[in-house]
């Protein structure tokens, strides 16, 4: 078979497995109606939301800044899309259980790279289909763009995540080659979260600072190198009825994706076999300790030291915690331009961190009893019942939310200039959103336990994890009309405290309900 | 009389409509090795994993040293160690700390539980590695801490899927002299295995399960007694056929 042959025929087999096993997990009927439902919420707010943008910059005649948008958004979706992509191309390299499987048999490794490599690009779409789609859909409404320019940019949108998968996968091959494998895989995962973070902050800071009126004013431009600026480009072109721009910047796109793309990887994925090998080798042990009498511990407790360890030492968990402080400084930068569109009070200052809290929870609760791992039947199979394995994830999951939480609240308190017992309802606040967050979590991971995972940011994935997030965002809704409820009918302080009563009580009533769900869950849990 | 430490009565494991294991009975006594044989799919891990709490029963009971697994599982965890078919560990623990965190959880006291993990890391060799972490160990060395971690609280009763998988030859002999020294002791150990070797000669009884049932149960002179004094291979193959094995052997022998 020729090489191009092969390529197709194993990308068309990877791509139907993955289908199969898209198939299989949603068994689920009322997941896949919350699921679709939030999808379709999701487009729809984008749709309109850039139709509305659109519509009235081109009636305030804001054409400058209207046409800078495209290339901006496309840009911010890059930088976001790191996020998920350097985790998919060492995921997909490295970690997929069926590499071993696939690098024995008769098959070129350019083909088994490159294979990877669509099946990547294709399941991204799937945000492409959910981000960027909508978002092309409204601006071009709102610019009033010709019908034949919806497909022309759809495609473009289409093949333009294609490039940066490209480029991670090959600095993912790159740096296994040359650095050891461990430091590698960690250093690329907090490079997936820092570089993003910073890119964003930086961004809004830039943007935060403009000034002028909406006639003059302008985003500052975008290096041309830059492949999303050749899709706002595309986009921009279009909506300004200016075909021939737009089709020699598709065309660019075009031939990156589909042929340098796949021959830049080709090329490199020579590098790939030996820096697998080099990724499989046995860490230096550690030689001969001694064994001393360390403190017995309580069960729970024990369970609790040994979760301490494995997020110490697995800095894909710190992932959502460096987003998390990314986003407090993502408030603090954009604080100056907030104010005047919403006056600072304490009770804002206290949803924003909410919001804060209710991410970083996320991620540690939707994983509690699922990093678990392989290793699960030791919680079942030892004198270790359901409330022992229940109070240690809680703990686990709350204290490294809390901590992470208490430090964007203190940062948050001192950026606004608010004082000591404002600071203390931020924290309070902040700890109570964090509680309430990692209960759903642990309820949902409970419900729906992931234990034959190949990289612990693979667990609960995709779609499915919208629920505790939306279920998160409502309780932090909830608590927010009884902040501003109580500010309207009390005042200063009183309000402030009668506002953080109502929010323990709705948080206690939650984390009541969601523990008790988990709790069952664990008791009945068969391995 | 000795009486049993493993009693299990009717046993079932129903999923949804297949049925793995299909009301078996049987008793181990103290200082016992029991032998658990059977081809792959015939109920022997789905056994293995109700009497340890993994899965729950469906139907029947088991009494670990009158321990009800269902009714009392927390008082029947405490007596038994375990070794799965897997030896998944945590890859992020060093084996010291592994063994540090067993021995809380089985509430063990702190000098006993130091003493017990140098005795097992020399007996099986892993001084040396006691401070790496388990991620980097080979297969036979997880199975080695696995081992260790099974035997550091001294349990009276030992469930065992397939132990010597992984292990080289002379790991594979120290656990069968380690498993015949706790039979004397009073212990009780159920072992699967698919290694006839290791059954015959470790084995008191065996029991031979297919489909979910048990199909033969007794000494391995019983069993080869009951298959015409064939090998205990022999043996196992004629009660483990299919249908369509024992029409062909039939028309062999007729030939």
């Amino acid at each position: 078979m020729g090489s191009v042959a092969e390529m197709i025929a194993l990308t068309r087999w990877i791509l139907h497995q993955r289908a199969l096993a898209a198939r299989r997990d949603w068994s689920s009927q009322a997941l896949y109606a919350v699921v679709i439902s939030a999808g379709i919420g999701l487009f729809t707010v984008i749709a309109l939301g850039s139709y509305v943008g659109a519509r009235t910059l081109a009636a305030d005649r804001a054409l400058k800044l209207l046409h800078s948008i495209p290339s901006w958004a496309f840009l911010i979706y890059l930088f976001t899309d790191i996020f998920i992509a350097f985790g998919q191309a060492l995921g997909d390299l490295y970690m997929s259980a069926d590499m071993p499987l696939l690098l024995v048999m008769p098959l070129r490794t350019s083909s088994i790279v490159v294979a990877k490599f669509v099946a990547g690009v294709v399941q991204n779409e799937m945000y492409v289909a959910a981000i960027l789609a909508p978002f092309v859909i409204g601006f071009f409404a709102g610019t009033h763009a010709p019908l034949w320019a919806y497909p022309v940019a759809l495609l473009a949108v289409a093949v333009f995540p294609a490039m940066l998968y490209a480029v991670l996968a090959c600095v993912t091959i790159l740096a296994l080659r040359y650095i050891p494998g461990r430091h590698a895989k960690e250093t690329l995962w907090i490079l997936g979260a820092v570089v993003p973070t910073i890119f964003w902050v930086a961004s809004f800071s830039g943007i935060s600072e403009a000034s002028g009126d909406l006639a003059s004013i302008h985003l500052p431009p975008l290096p041309n190198w830059l492949p999303s600026t050749w899709t706002g480009n595309v986009v921009a072109f279009l909506a300004q009825r200016e075909p021939l721009p737009a089709f020699g910047w598709l065309l660019c796109l075009l031939f990156a994706a589909v042929v340098v793309c796949p021959a830049a990887l080709a090329f490199i994925s020579r590098s790939f076999e030996r820096g697998w090998s080099e990724s499989l080798m046995v860490p230096k042990r550690a030689g001969r300790v001694r064994v001393r009498k360390q403190l017995a511990q309580l069960p729970w407790i024990a369970l609790l030291q040994k979760d301490v360890w494995v997020l110490m030492r697995t800095p894909q968990l710190w992932f959502s915690h460096i987003t998390s402080l990314g986003f407090v400084a993502y408030l603090l930068v954009g604080h100056k331009a907030q104010t005047p569109l919403m006056p600072l009070t304490i009770q804002l200052a206290m949803a924003q961190i909410g919001f804060v809290a209710i991410l970083a929870g996320l991620n540690p609760g939707m994983t509690a009893l699922s990093l678990e791992h392989g290793s699960a039947w030791l919680l079942k199979s030892t004198p270790l019942d359901a409330l022992d394995i229940l109070k240690s994830k809680l703990a686990i999951t709350w204290f490294q939310t809390a901590v992470v939480v208490t430090l964007g609240a203190g940062a948050i308190a001192y950026g606004y200039g608010l004082n000591s017992s404002g600071a203390g309802a931020l924290v309070a606040f902040a700890l109570l959103m964090a509680l309430c967050s990692v209960c759903c979590g642990i309820a949902f991971d409970t419900t729906f336990p992931s234990f034959h995972w190949e990289n612990p940011n693979s667990i609960n994935r995709g779609i499915r994890m919208v629920v505790p997030f939306l279920a998160g965002v409502a309780v932090l809704l909830v608590c927010a009309a009884f902040l501003a409820m109580a500010r309207v009918l009390l005042h200063g302080a009183e309000a402030v405290v009668v506002g953080l009563v109502l929010s323990l009580l709705t948080v206690a009533l939650v984390a009541e309900r969601t523990l008790r769900t988990a709790l069952r869950n664990i008791a009945a849990l068969e391995l | 009389m000795v009486s049993p430490l493993i009693e299990v009565d009717q046993l079932s494991k129903r999923f949804e409509t297949t049925v793995a294991v299909d009301r078996i009975s049987f008793s181990v006594r103290a200082g016992e090795i029991f032998g658990f044989l059977g081809p792959n799919g015939a109920g022997k891990t789905t056994t293995i994993k109700m009497l340890t709490g993994l899965l729950r029963p469906t139907g029947g009971s088991a009494r670990l040293d009158g321990y009800d697994v269902t009714r009392q599982p927390l008082q029947a965890k405490r007596i038994f160690g375990y070794v799965p078919d897997e030896p998944a560990l945590y890859g992020k623990l060093t084996a010291l700390e592994f063994l540090n965190f067993i021995g809380d959880v089985y509430r063990m006291k702190a000098d006993a539980k130091a003493r017990r993990i140098r005795e097992l890391l020399a007996l099986f060799d892993l001084q040396d590695d006691a401070g790496s972490l388990l991620g980097g160990f080979s297969h036979g060395m997880k199975q080695k801490v696995m081992l260790c971690s099974a035997l550091l609280h001294q349990p009276k009763i030992y469930f065992l899927d397939e132990p010597t998988v992984g292990l080289d030859p002379r790991s594979a002999k120290l656990l069968k002299n380690i498993l015949r020294g706790i039979a004397e002791s009073g212990g009780a150990i159920l072992m699967s295995t698919h290694i006839m070797e290791i059954a015959q000669a470790l084995c008191d009884r065996i029991a031979i399960v297919d489909k979910g049932h048990i199909v033969g149960l007794g000494t391995v002179a019983e069993l080869r007694s009951s298959g015409g004094q064939g090998s205990l291979e022999e043996v196992f193959l004629t009660l483990t056929a299919t249908d369509e094995e024992r029409r062909l052997a039939a028309l062999a022998n007729s030939v």
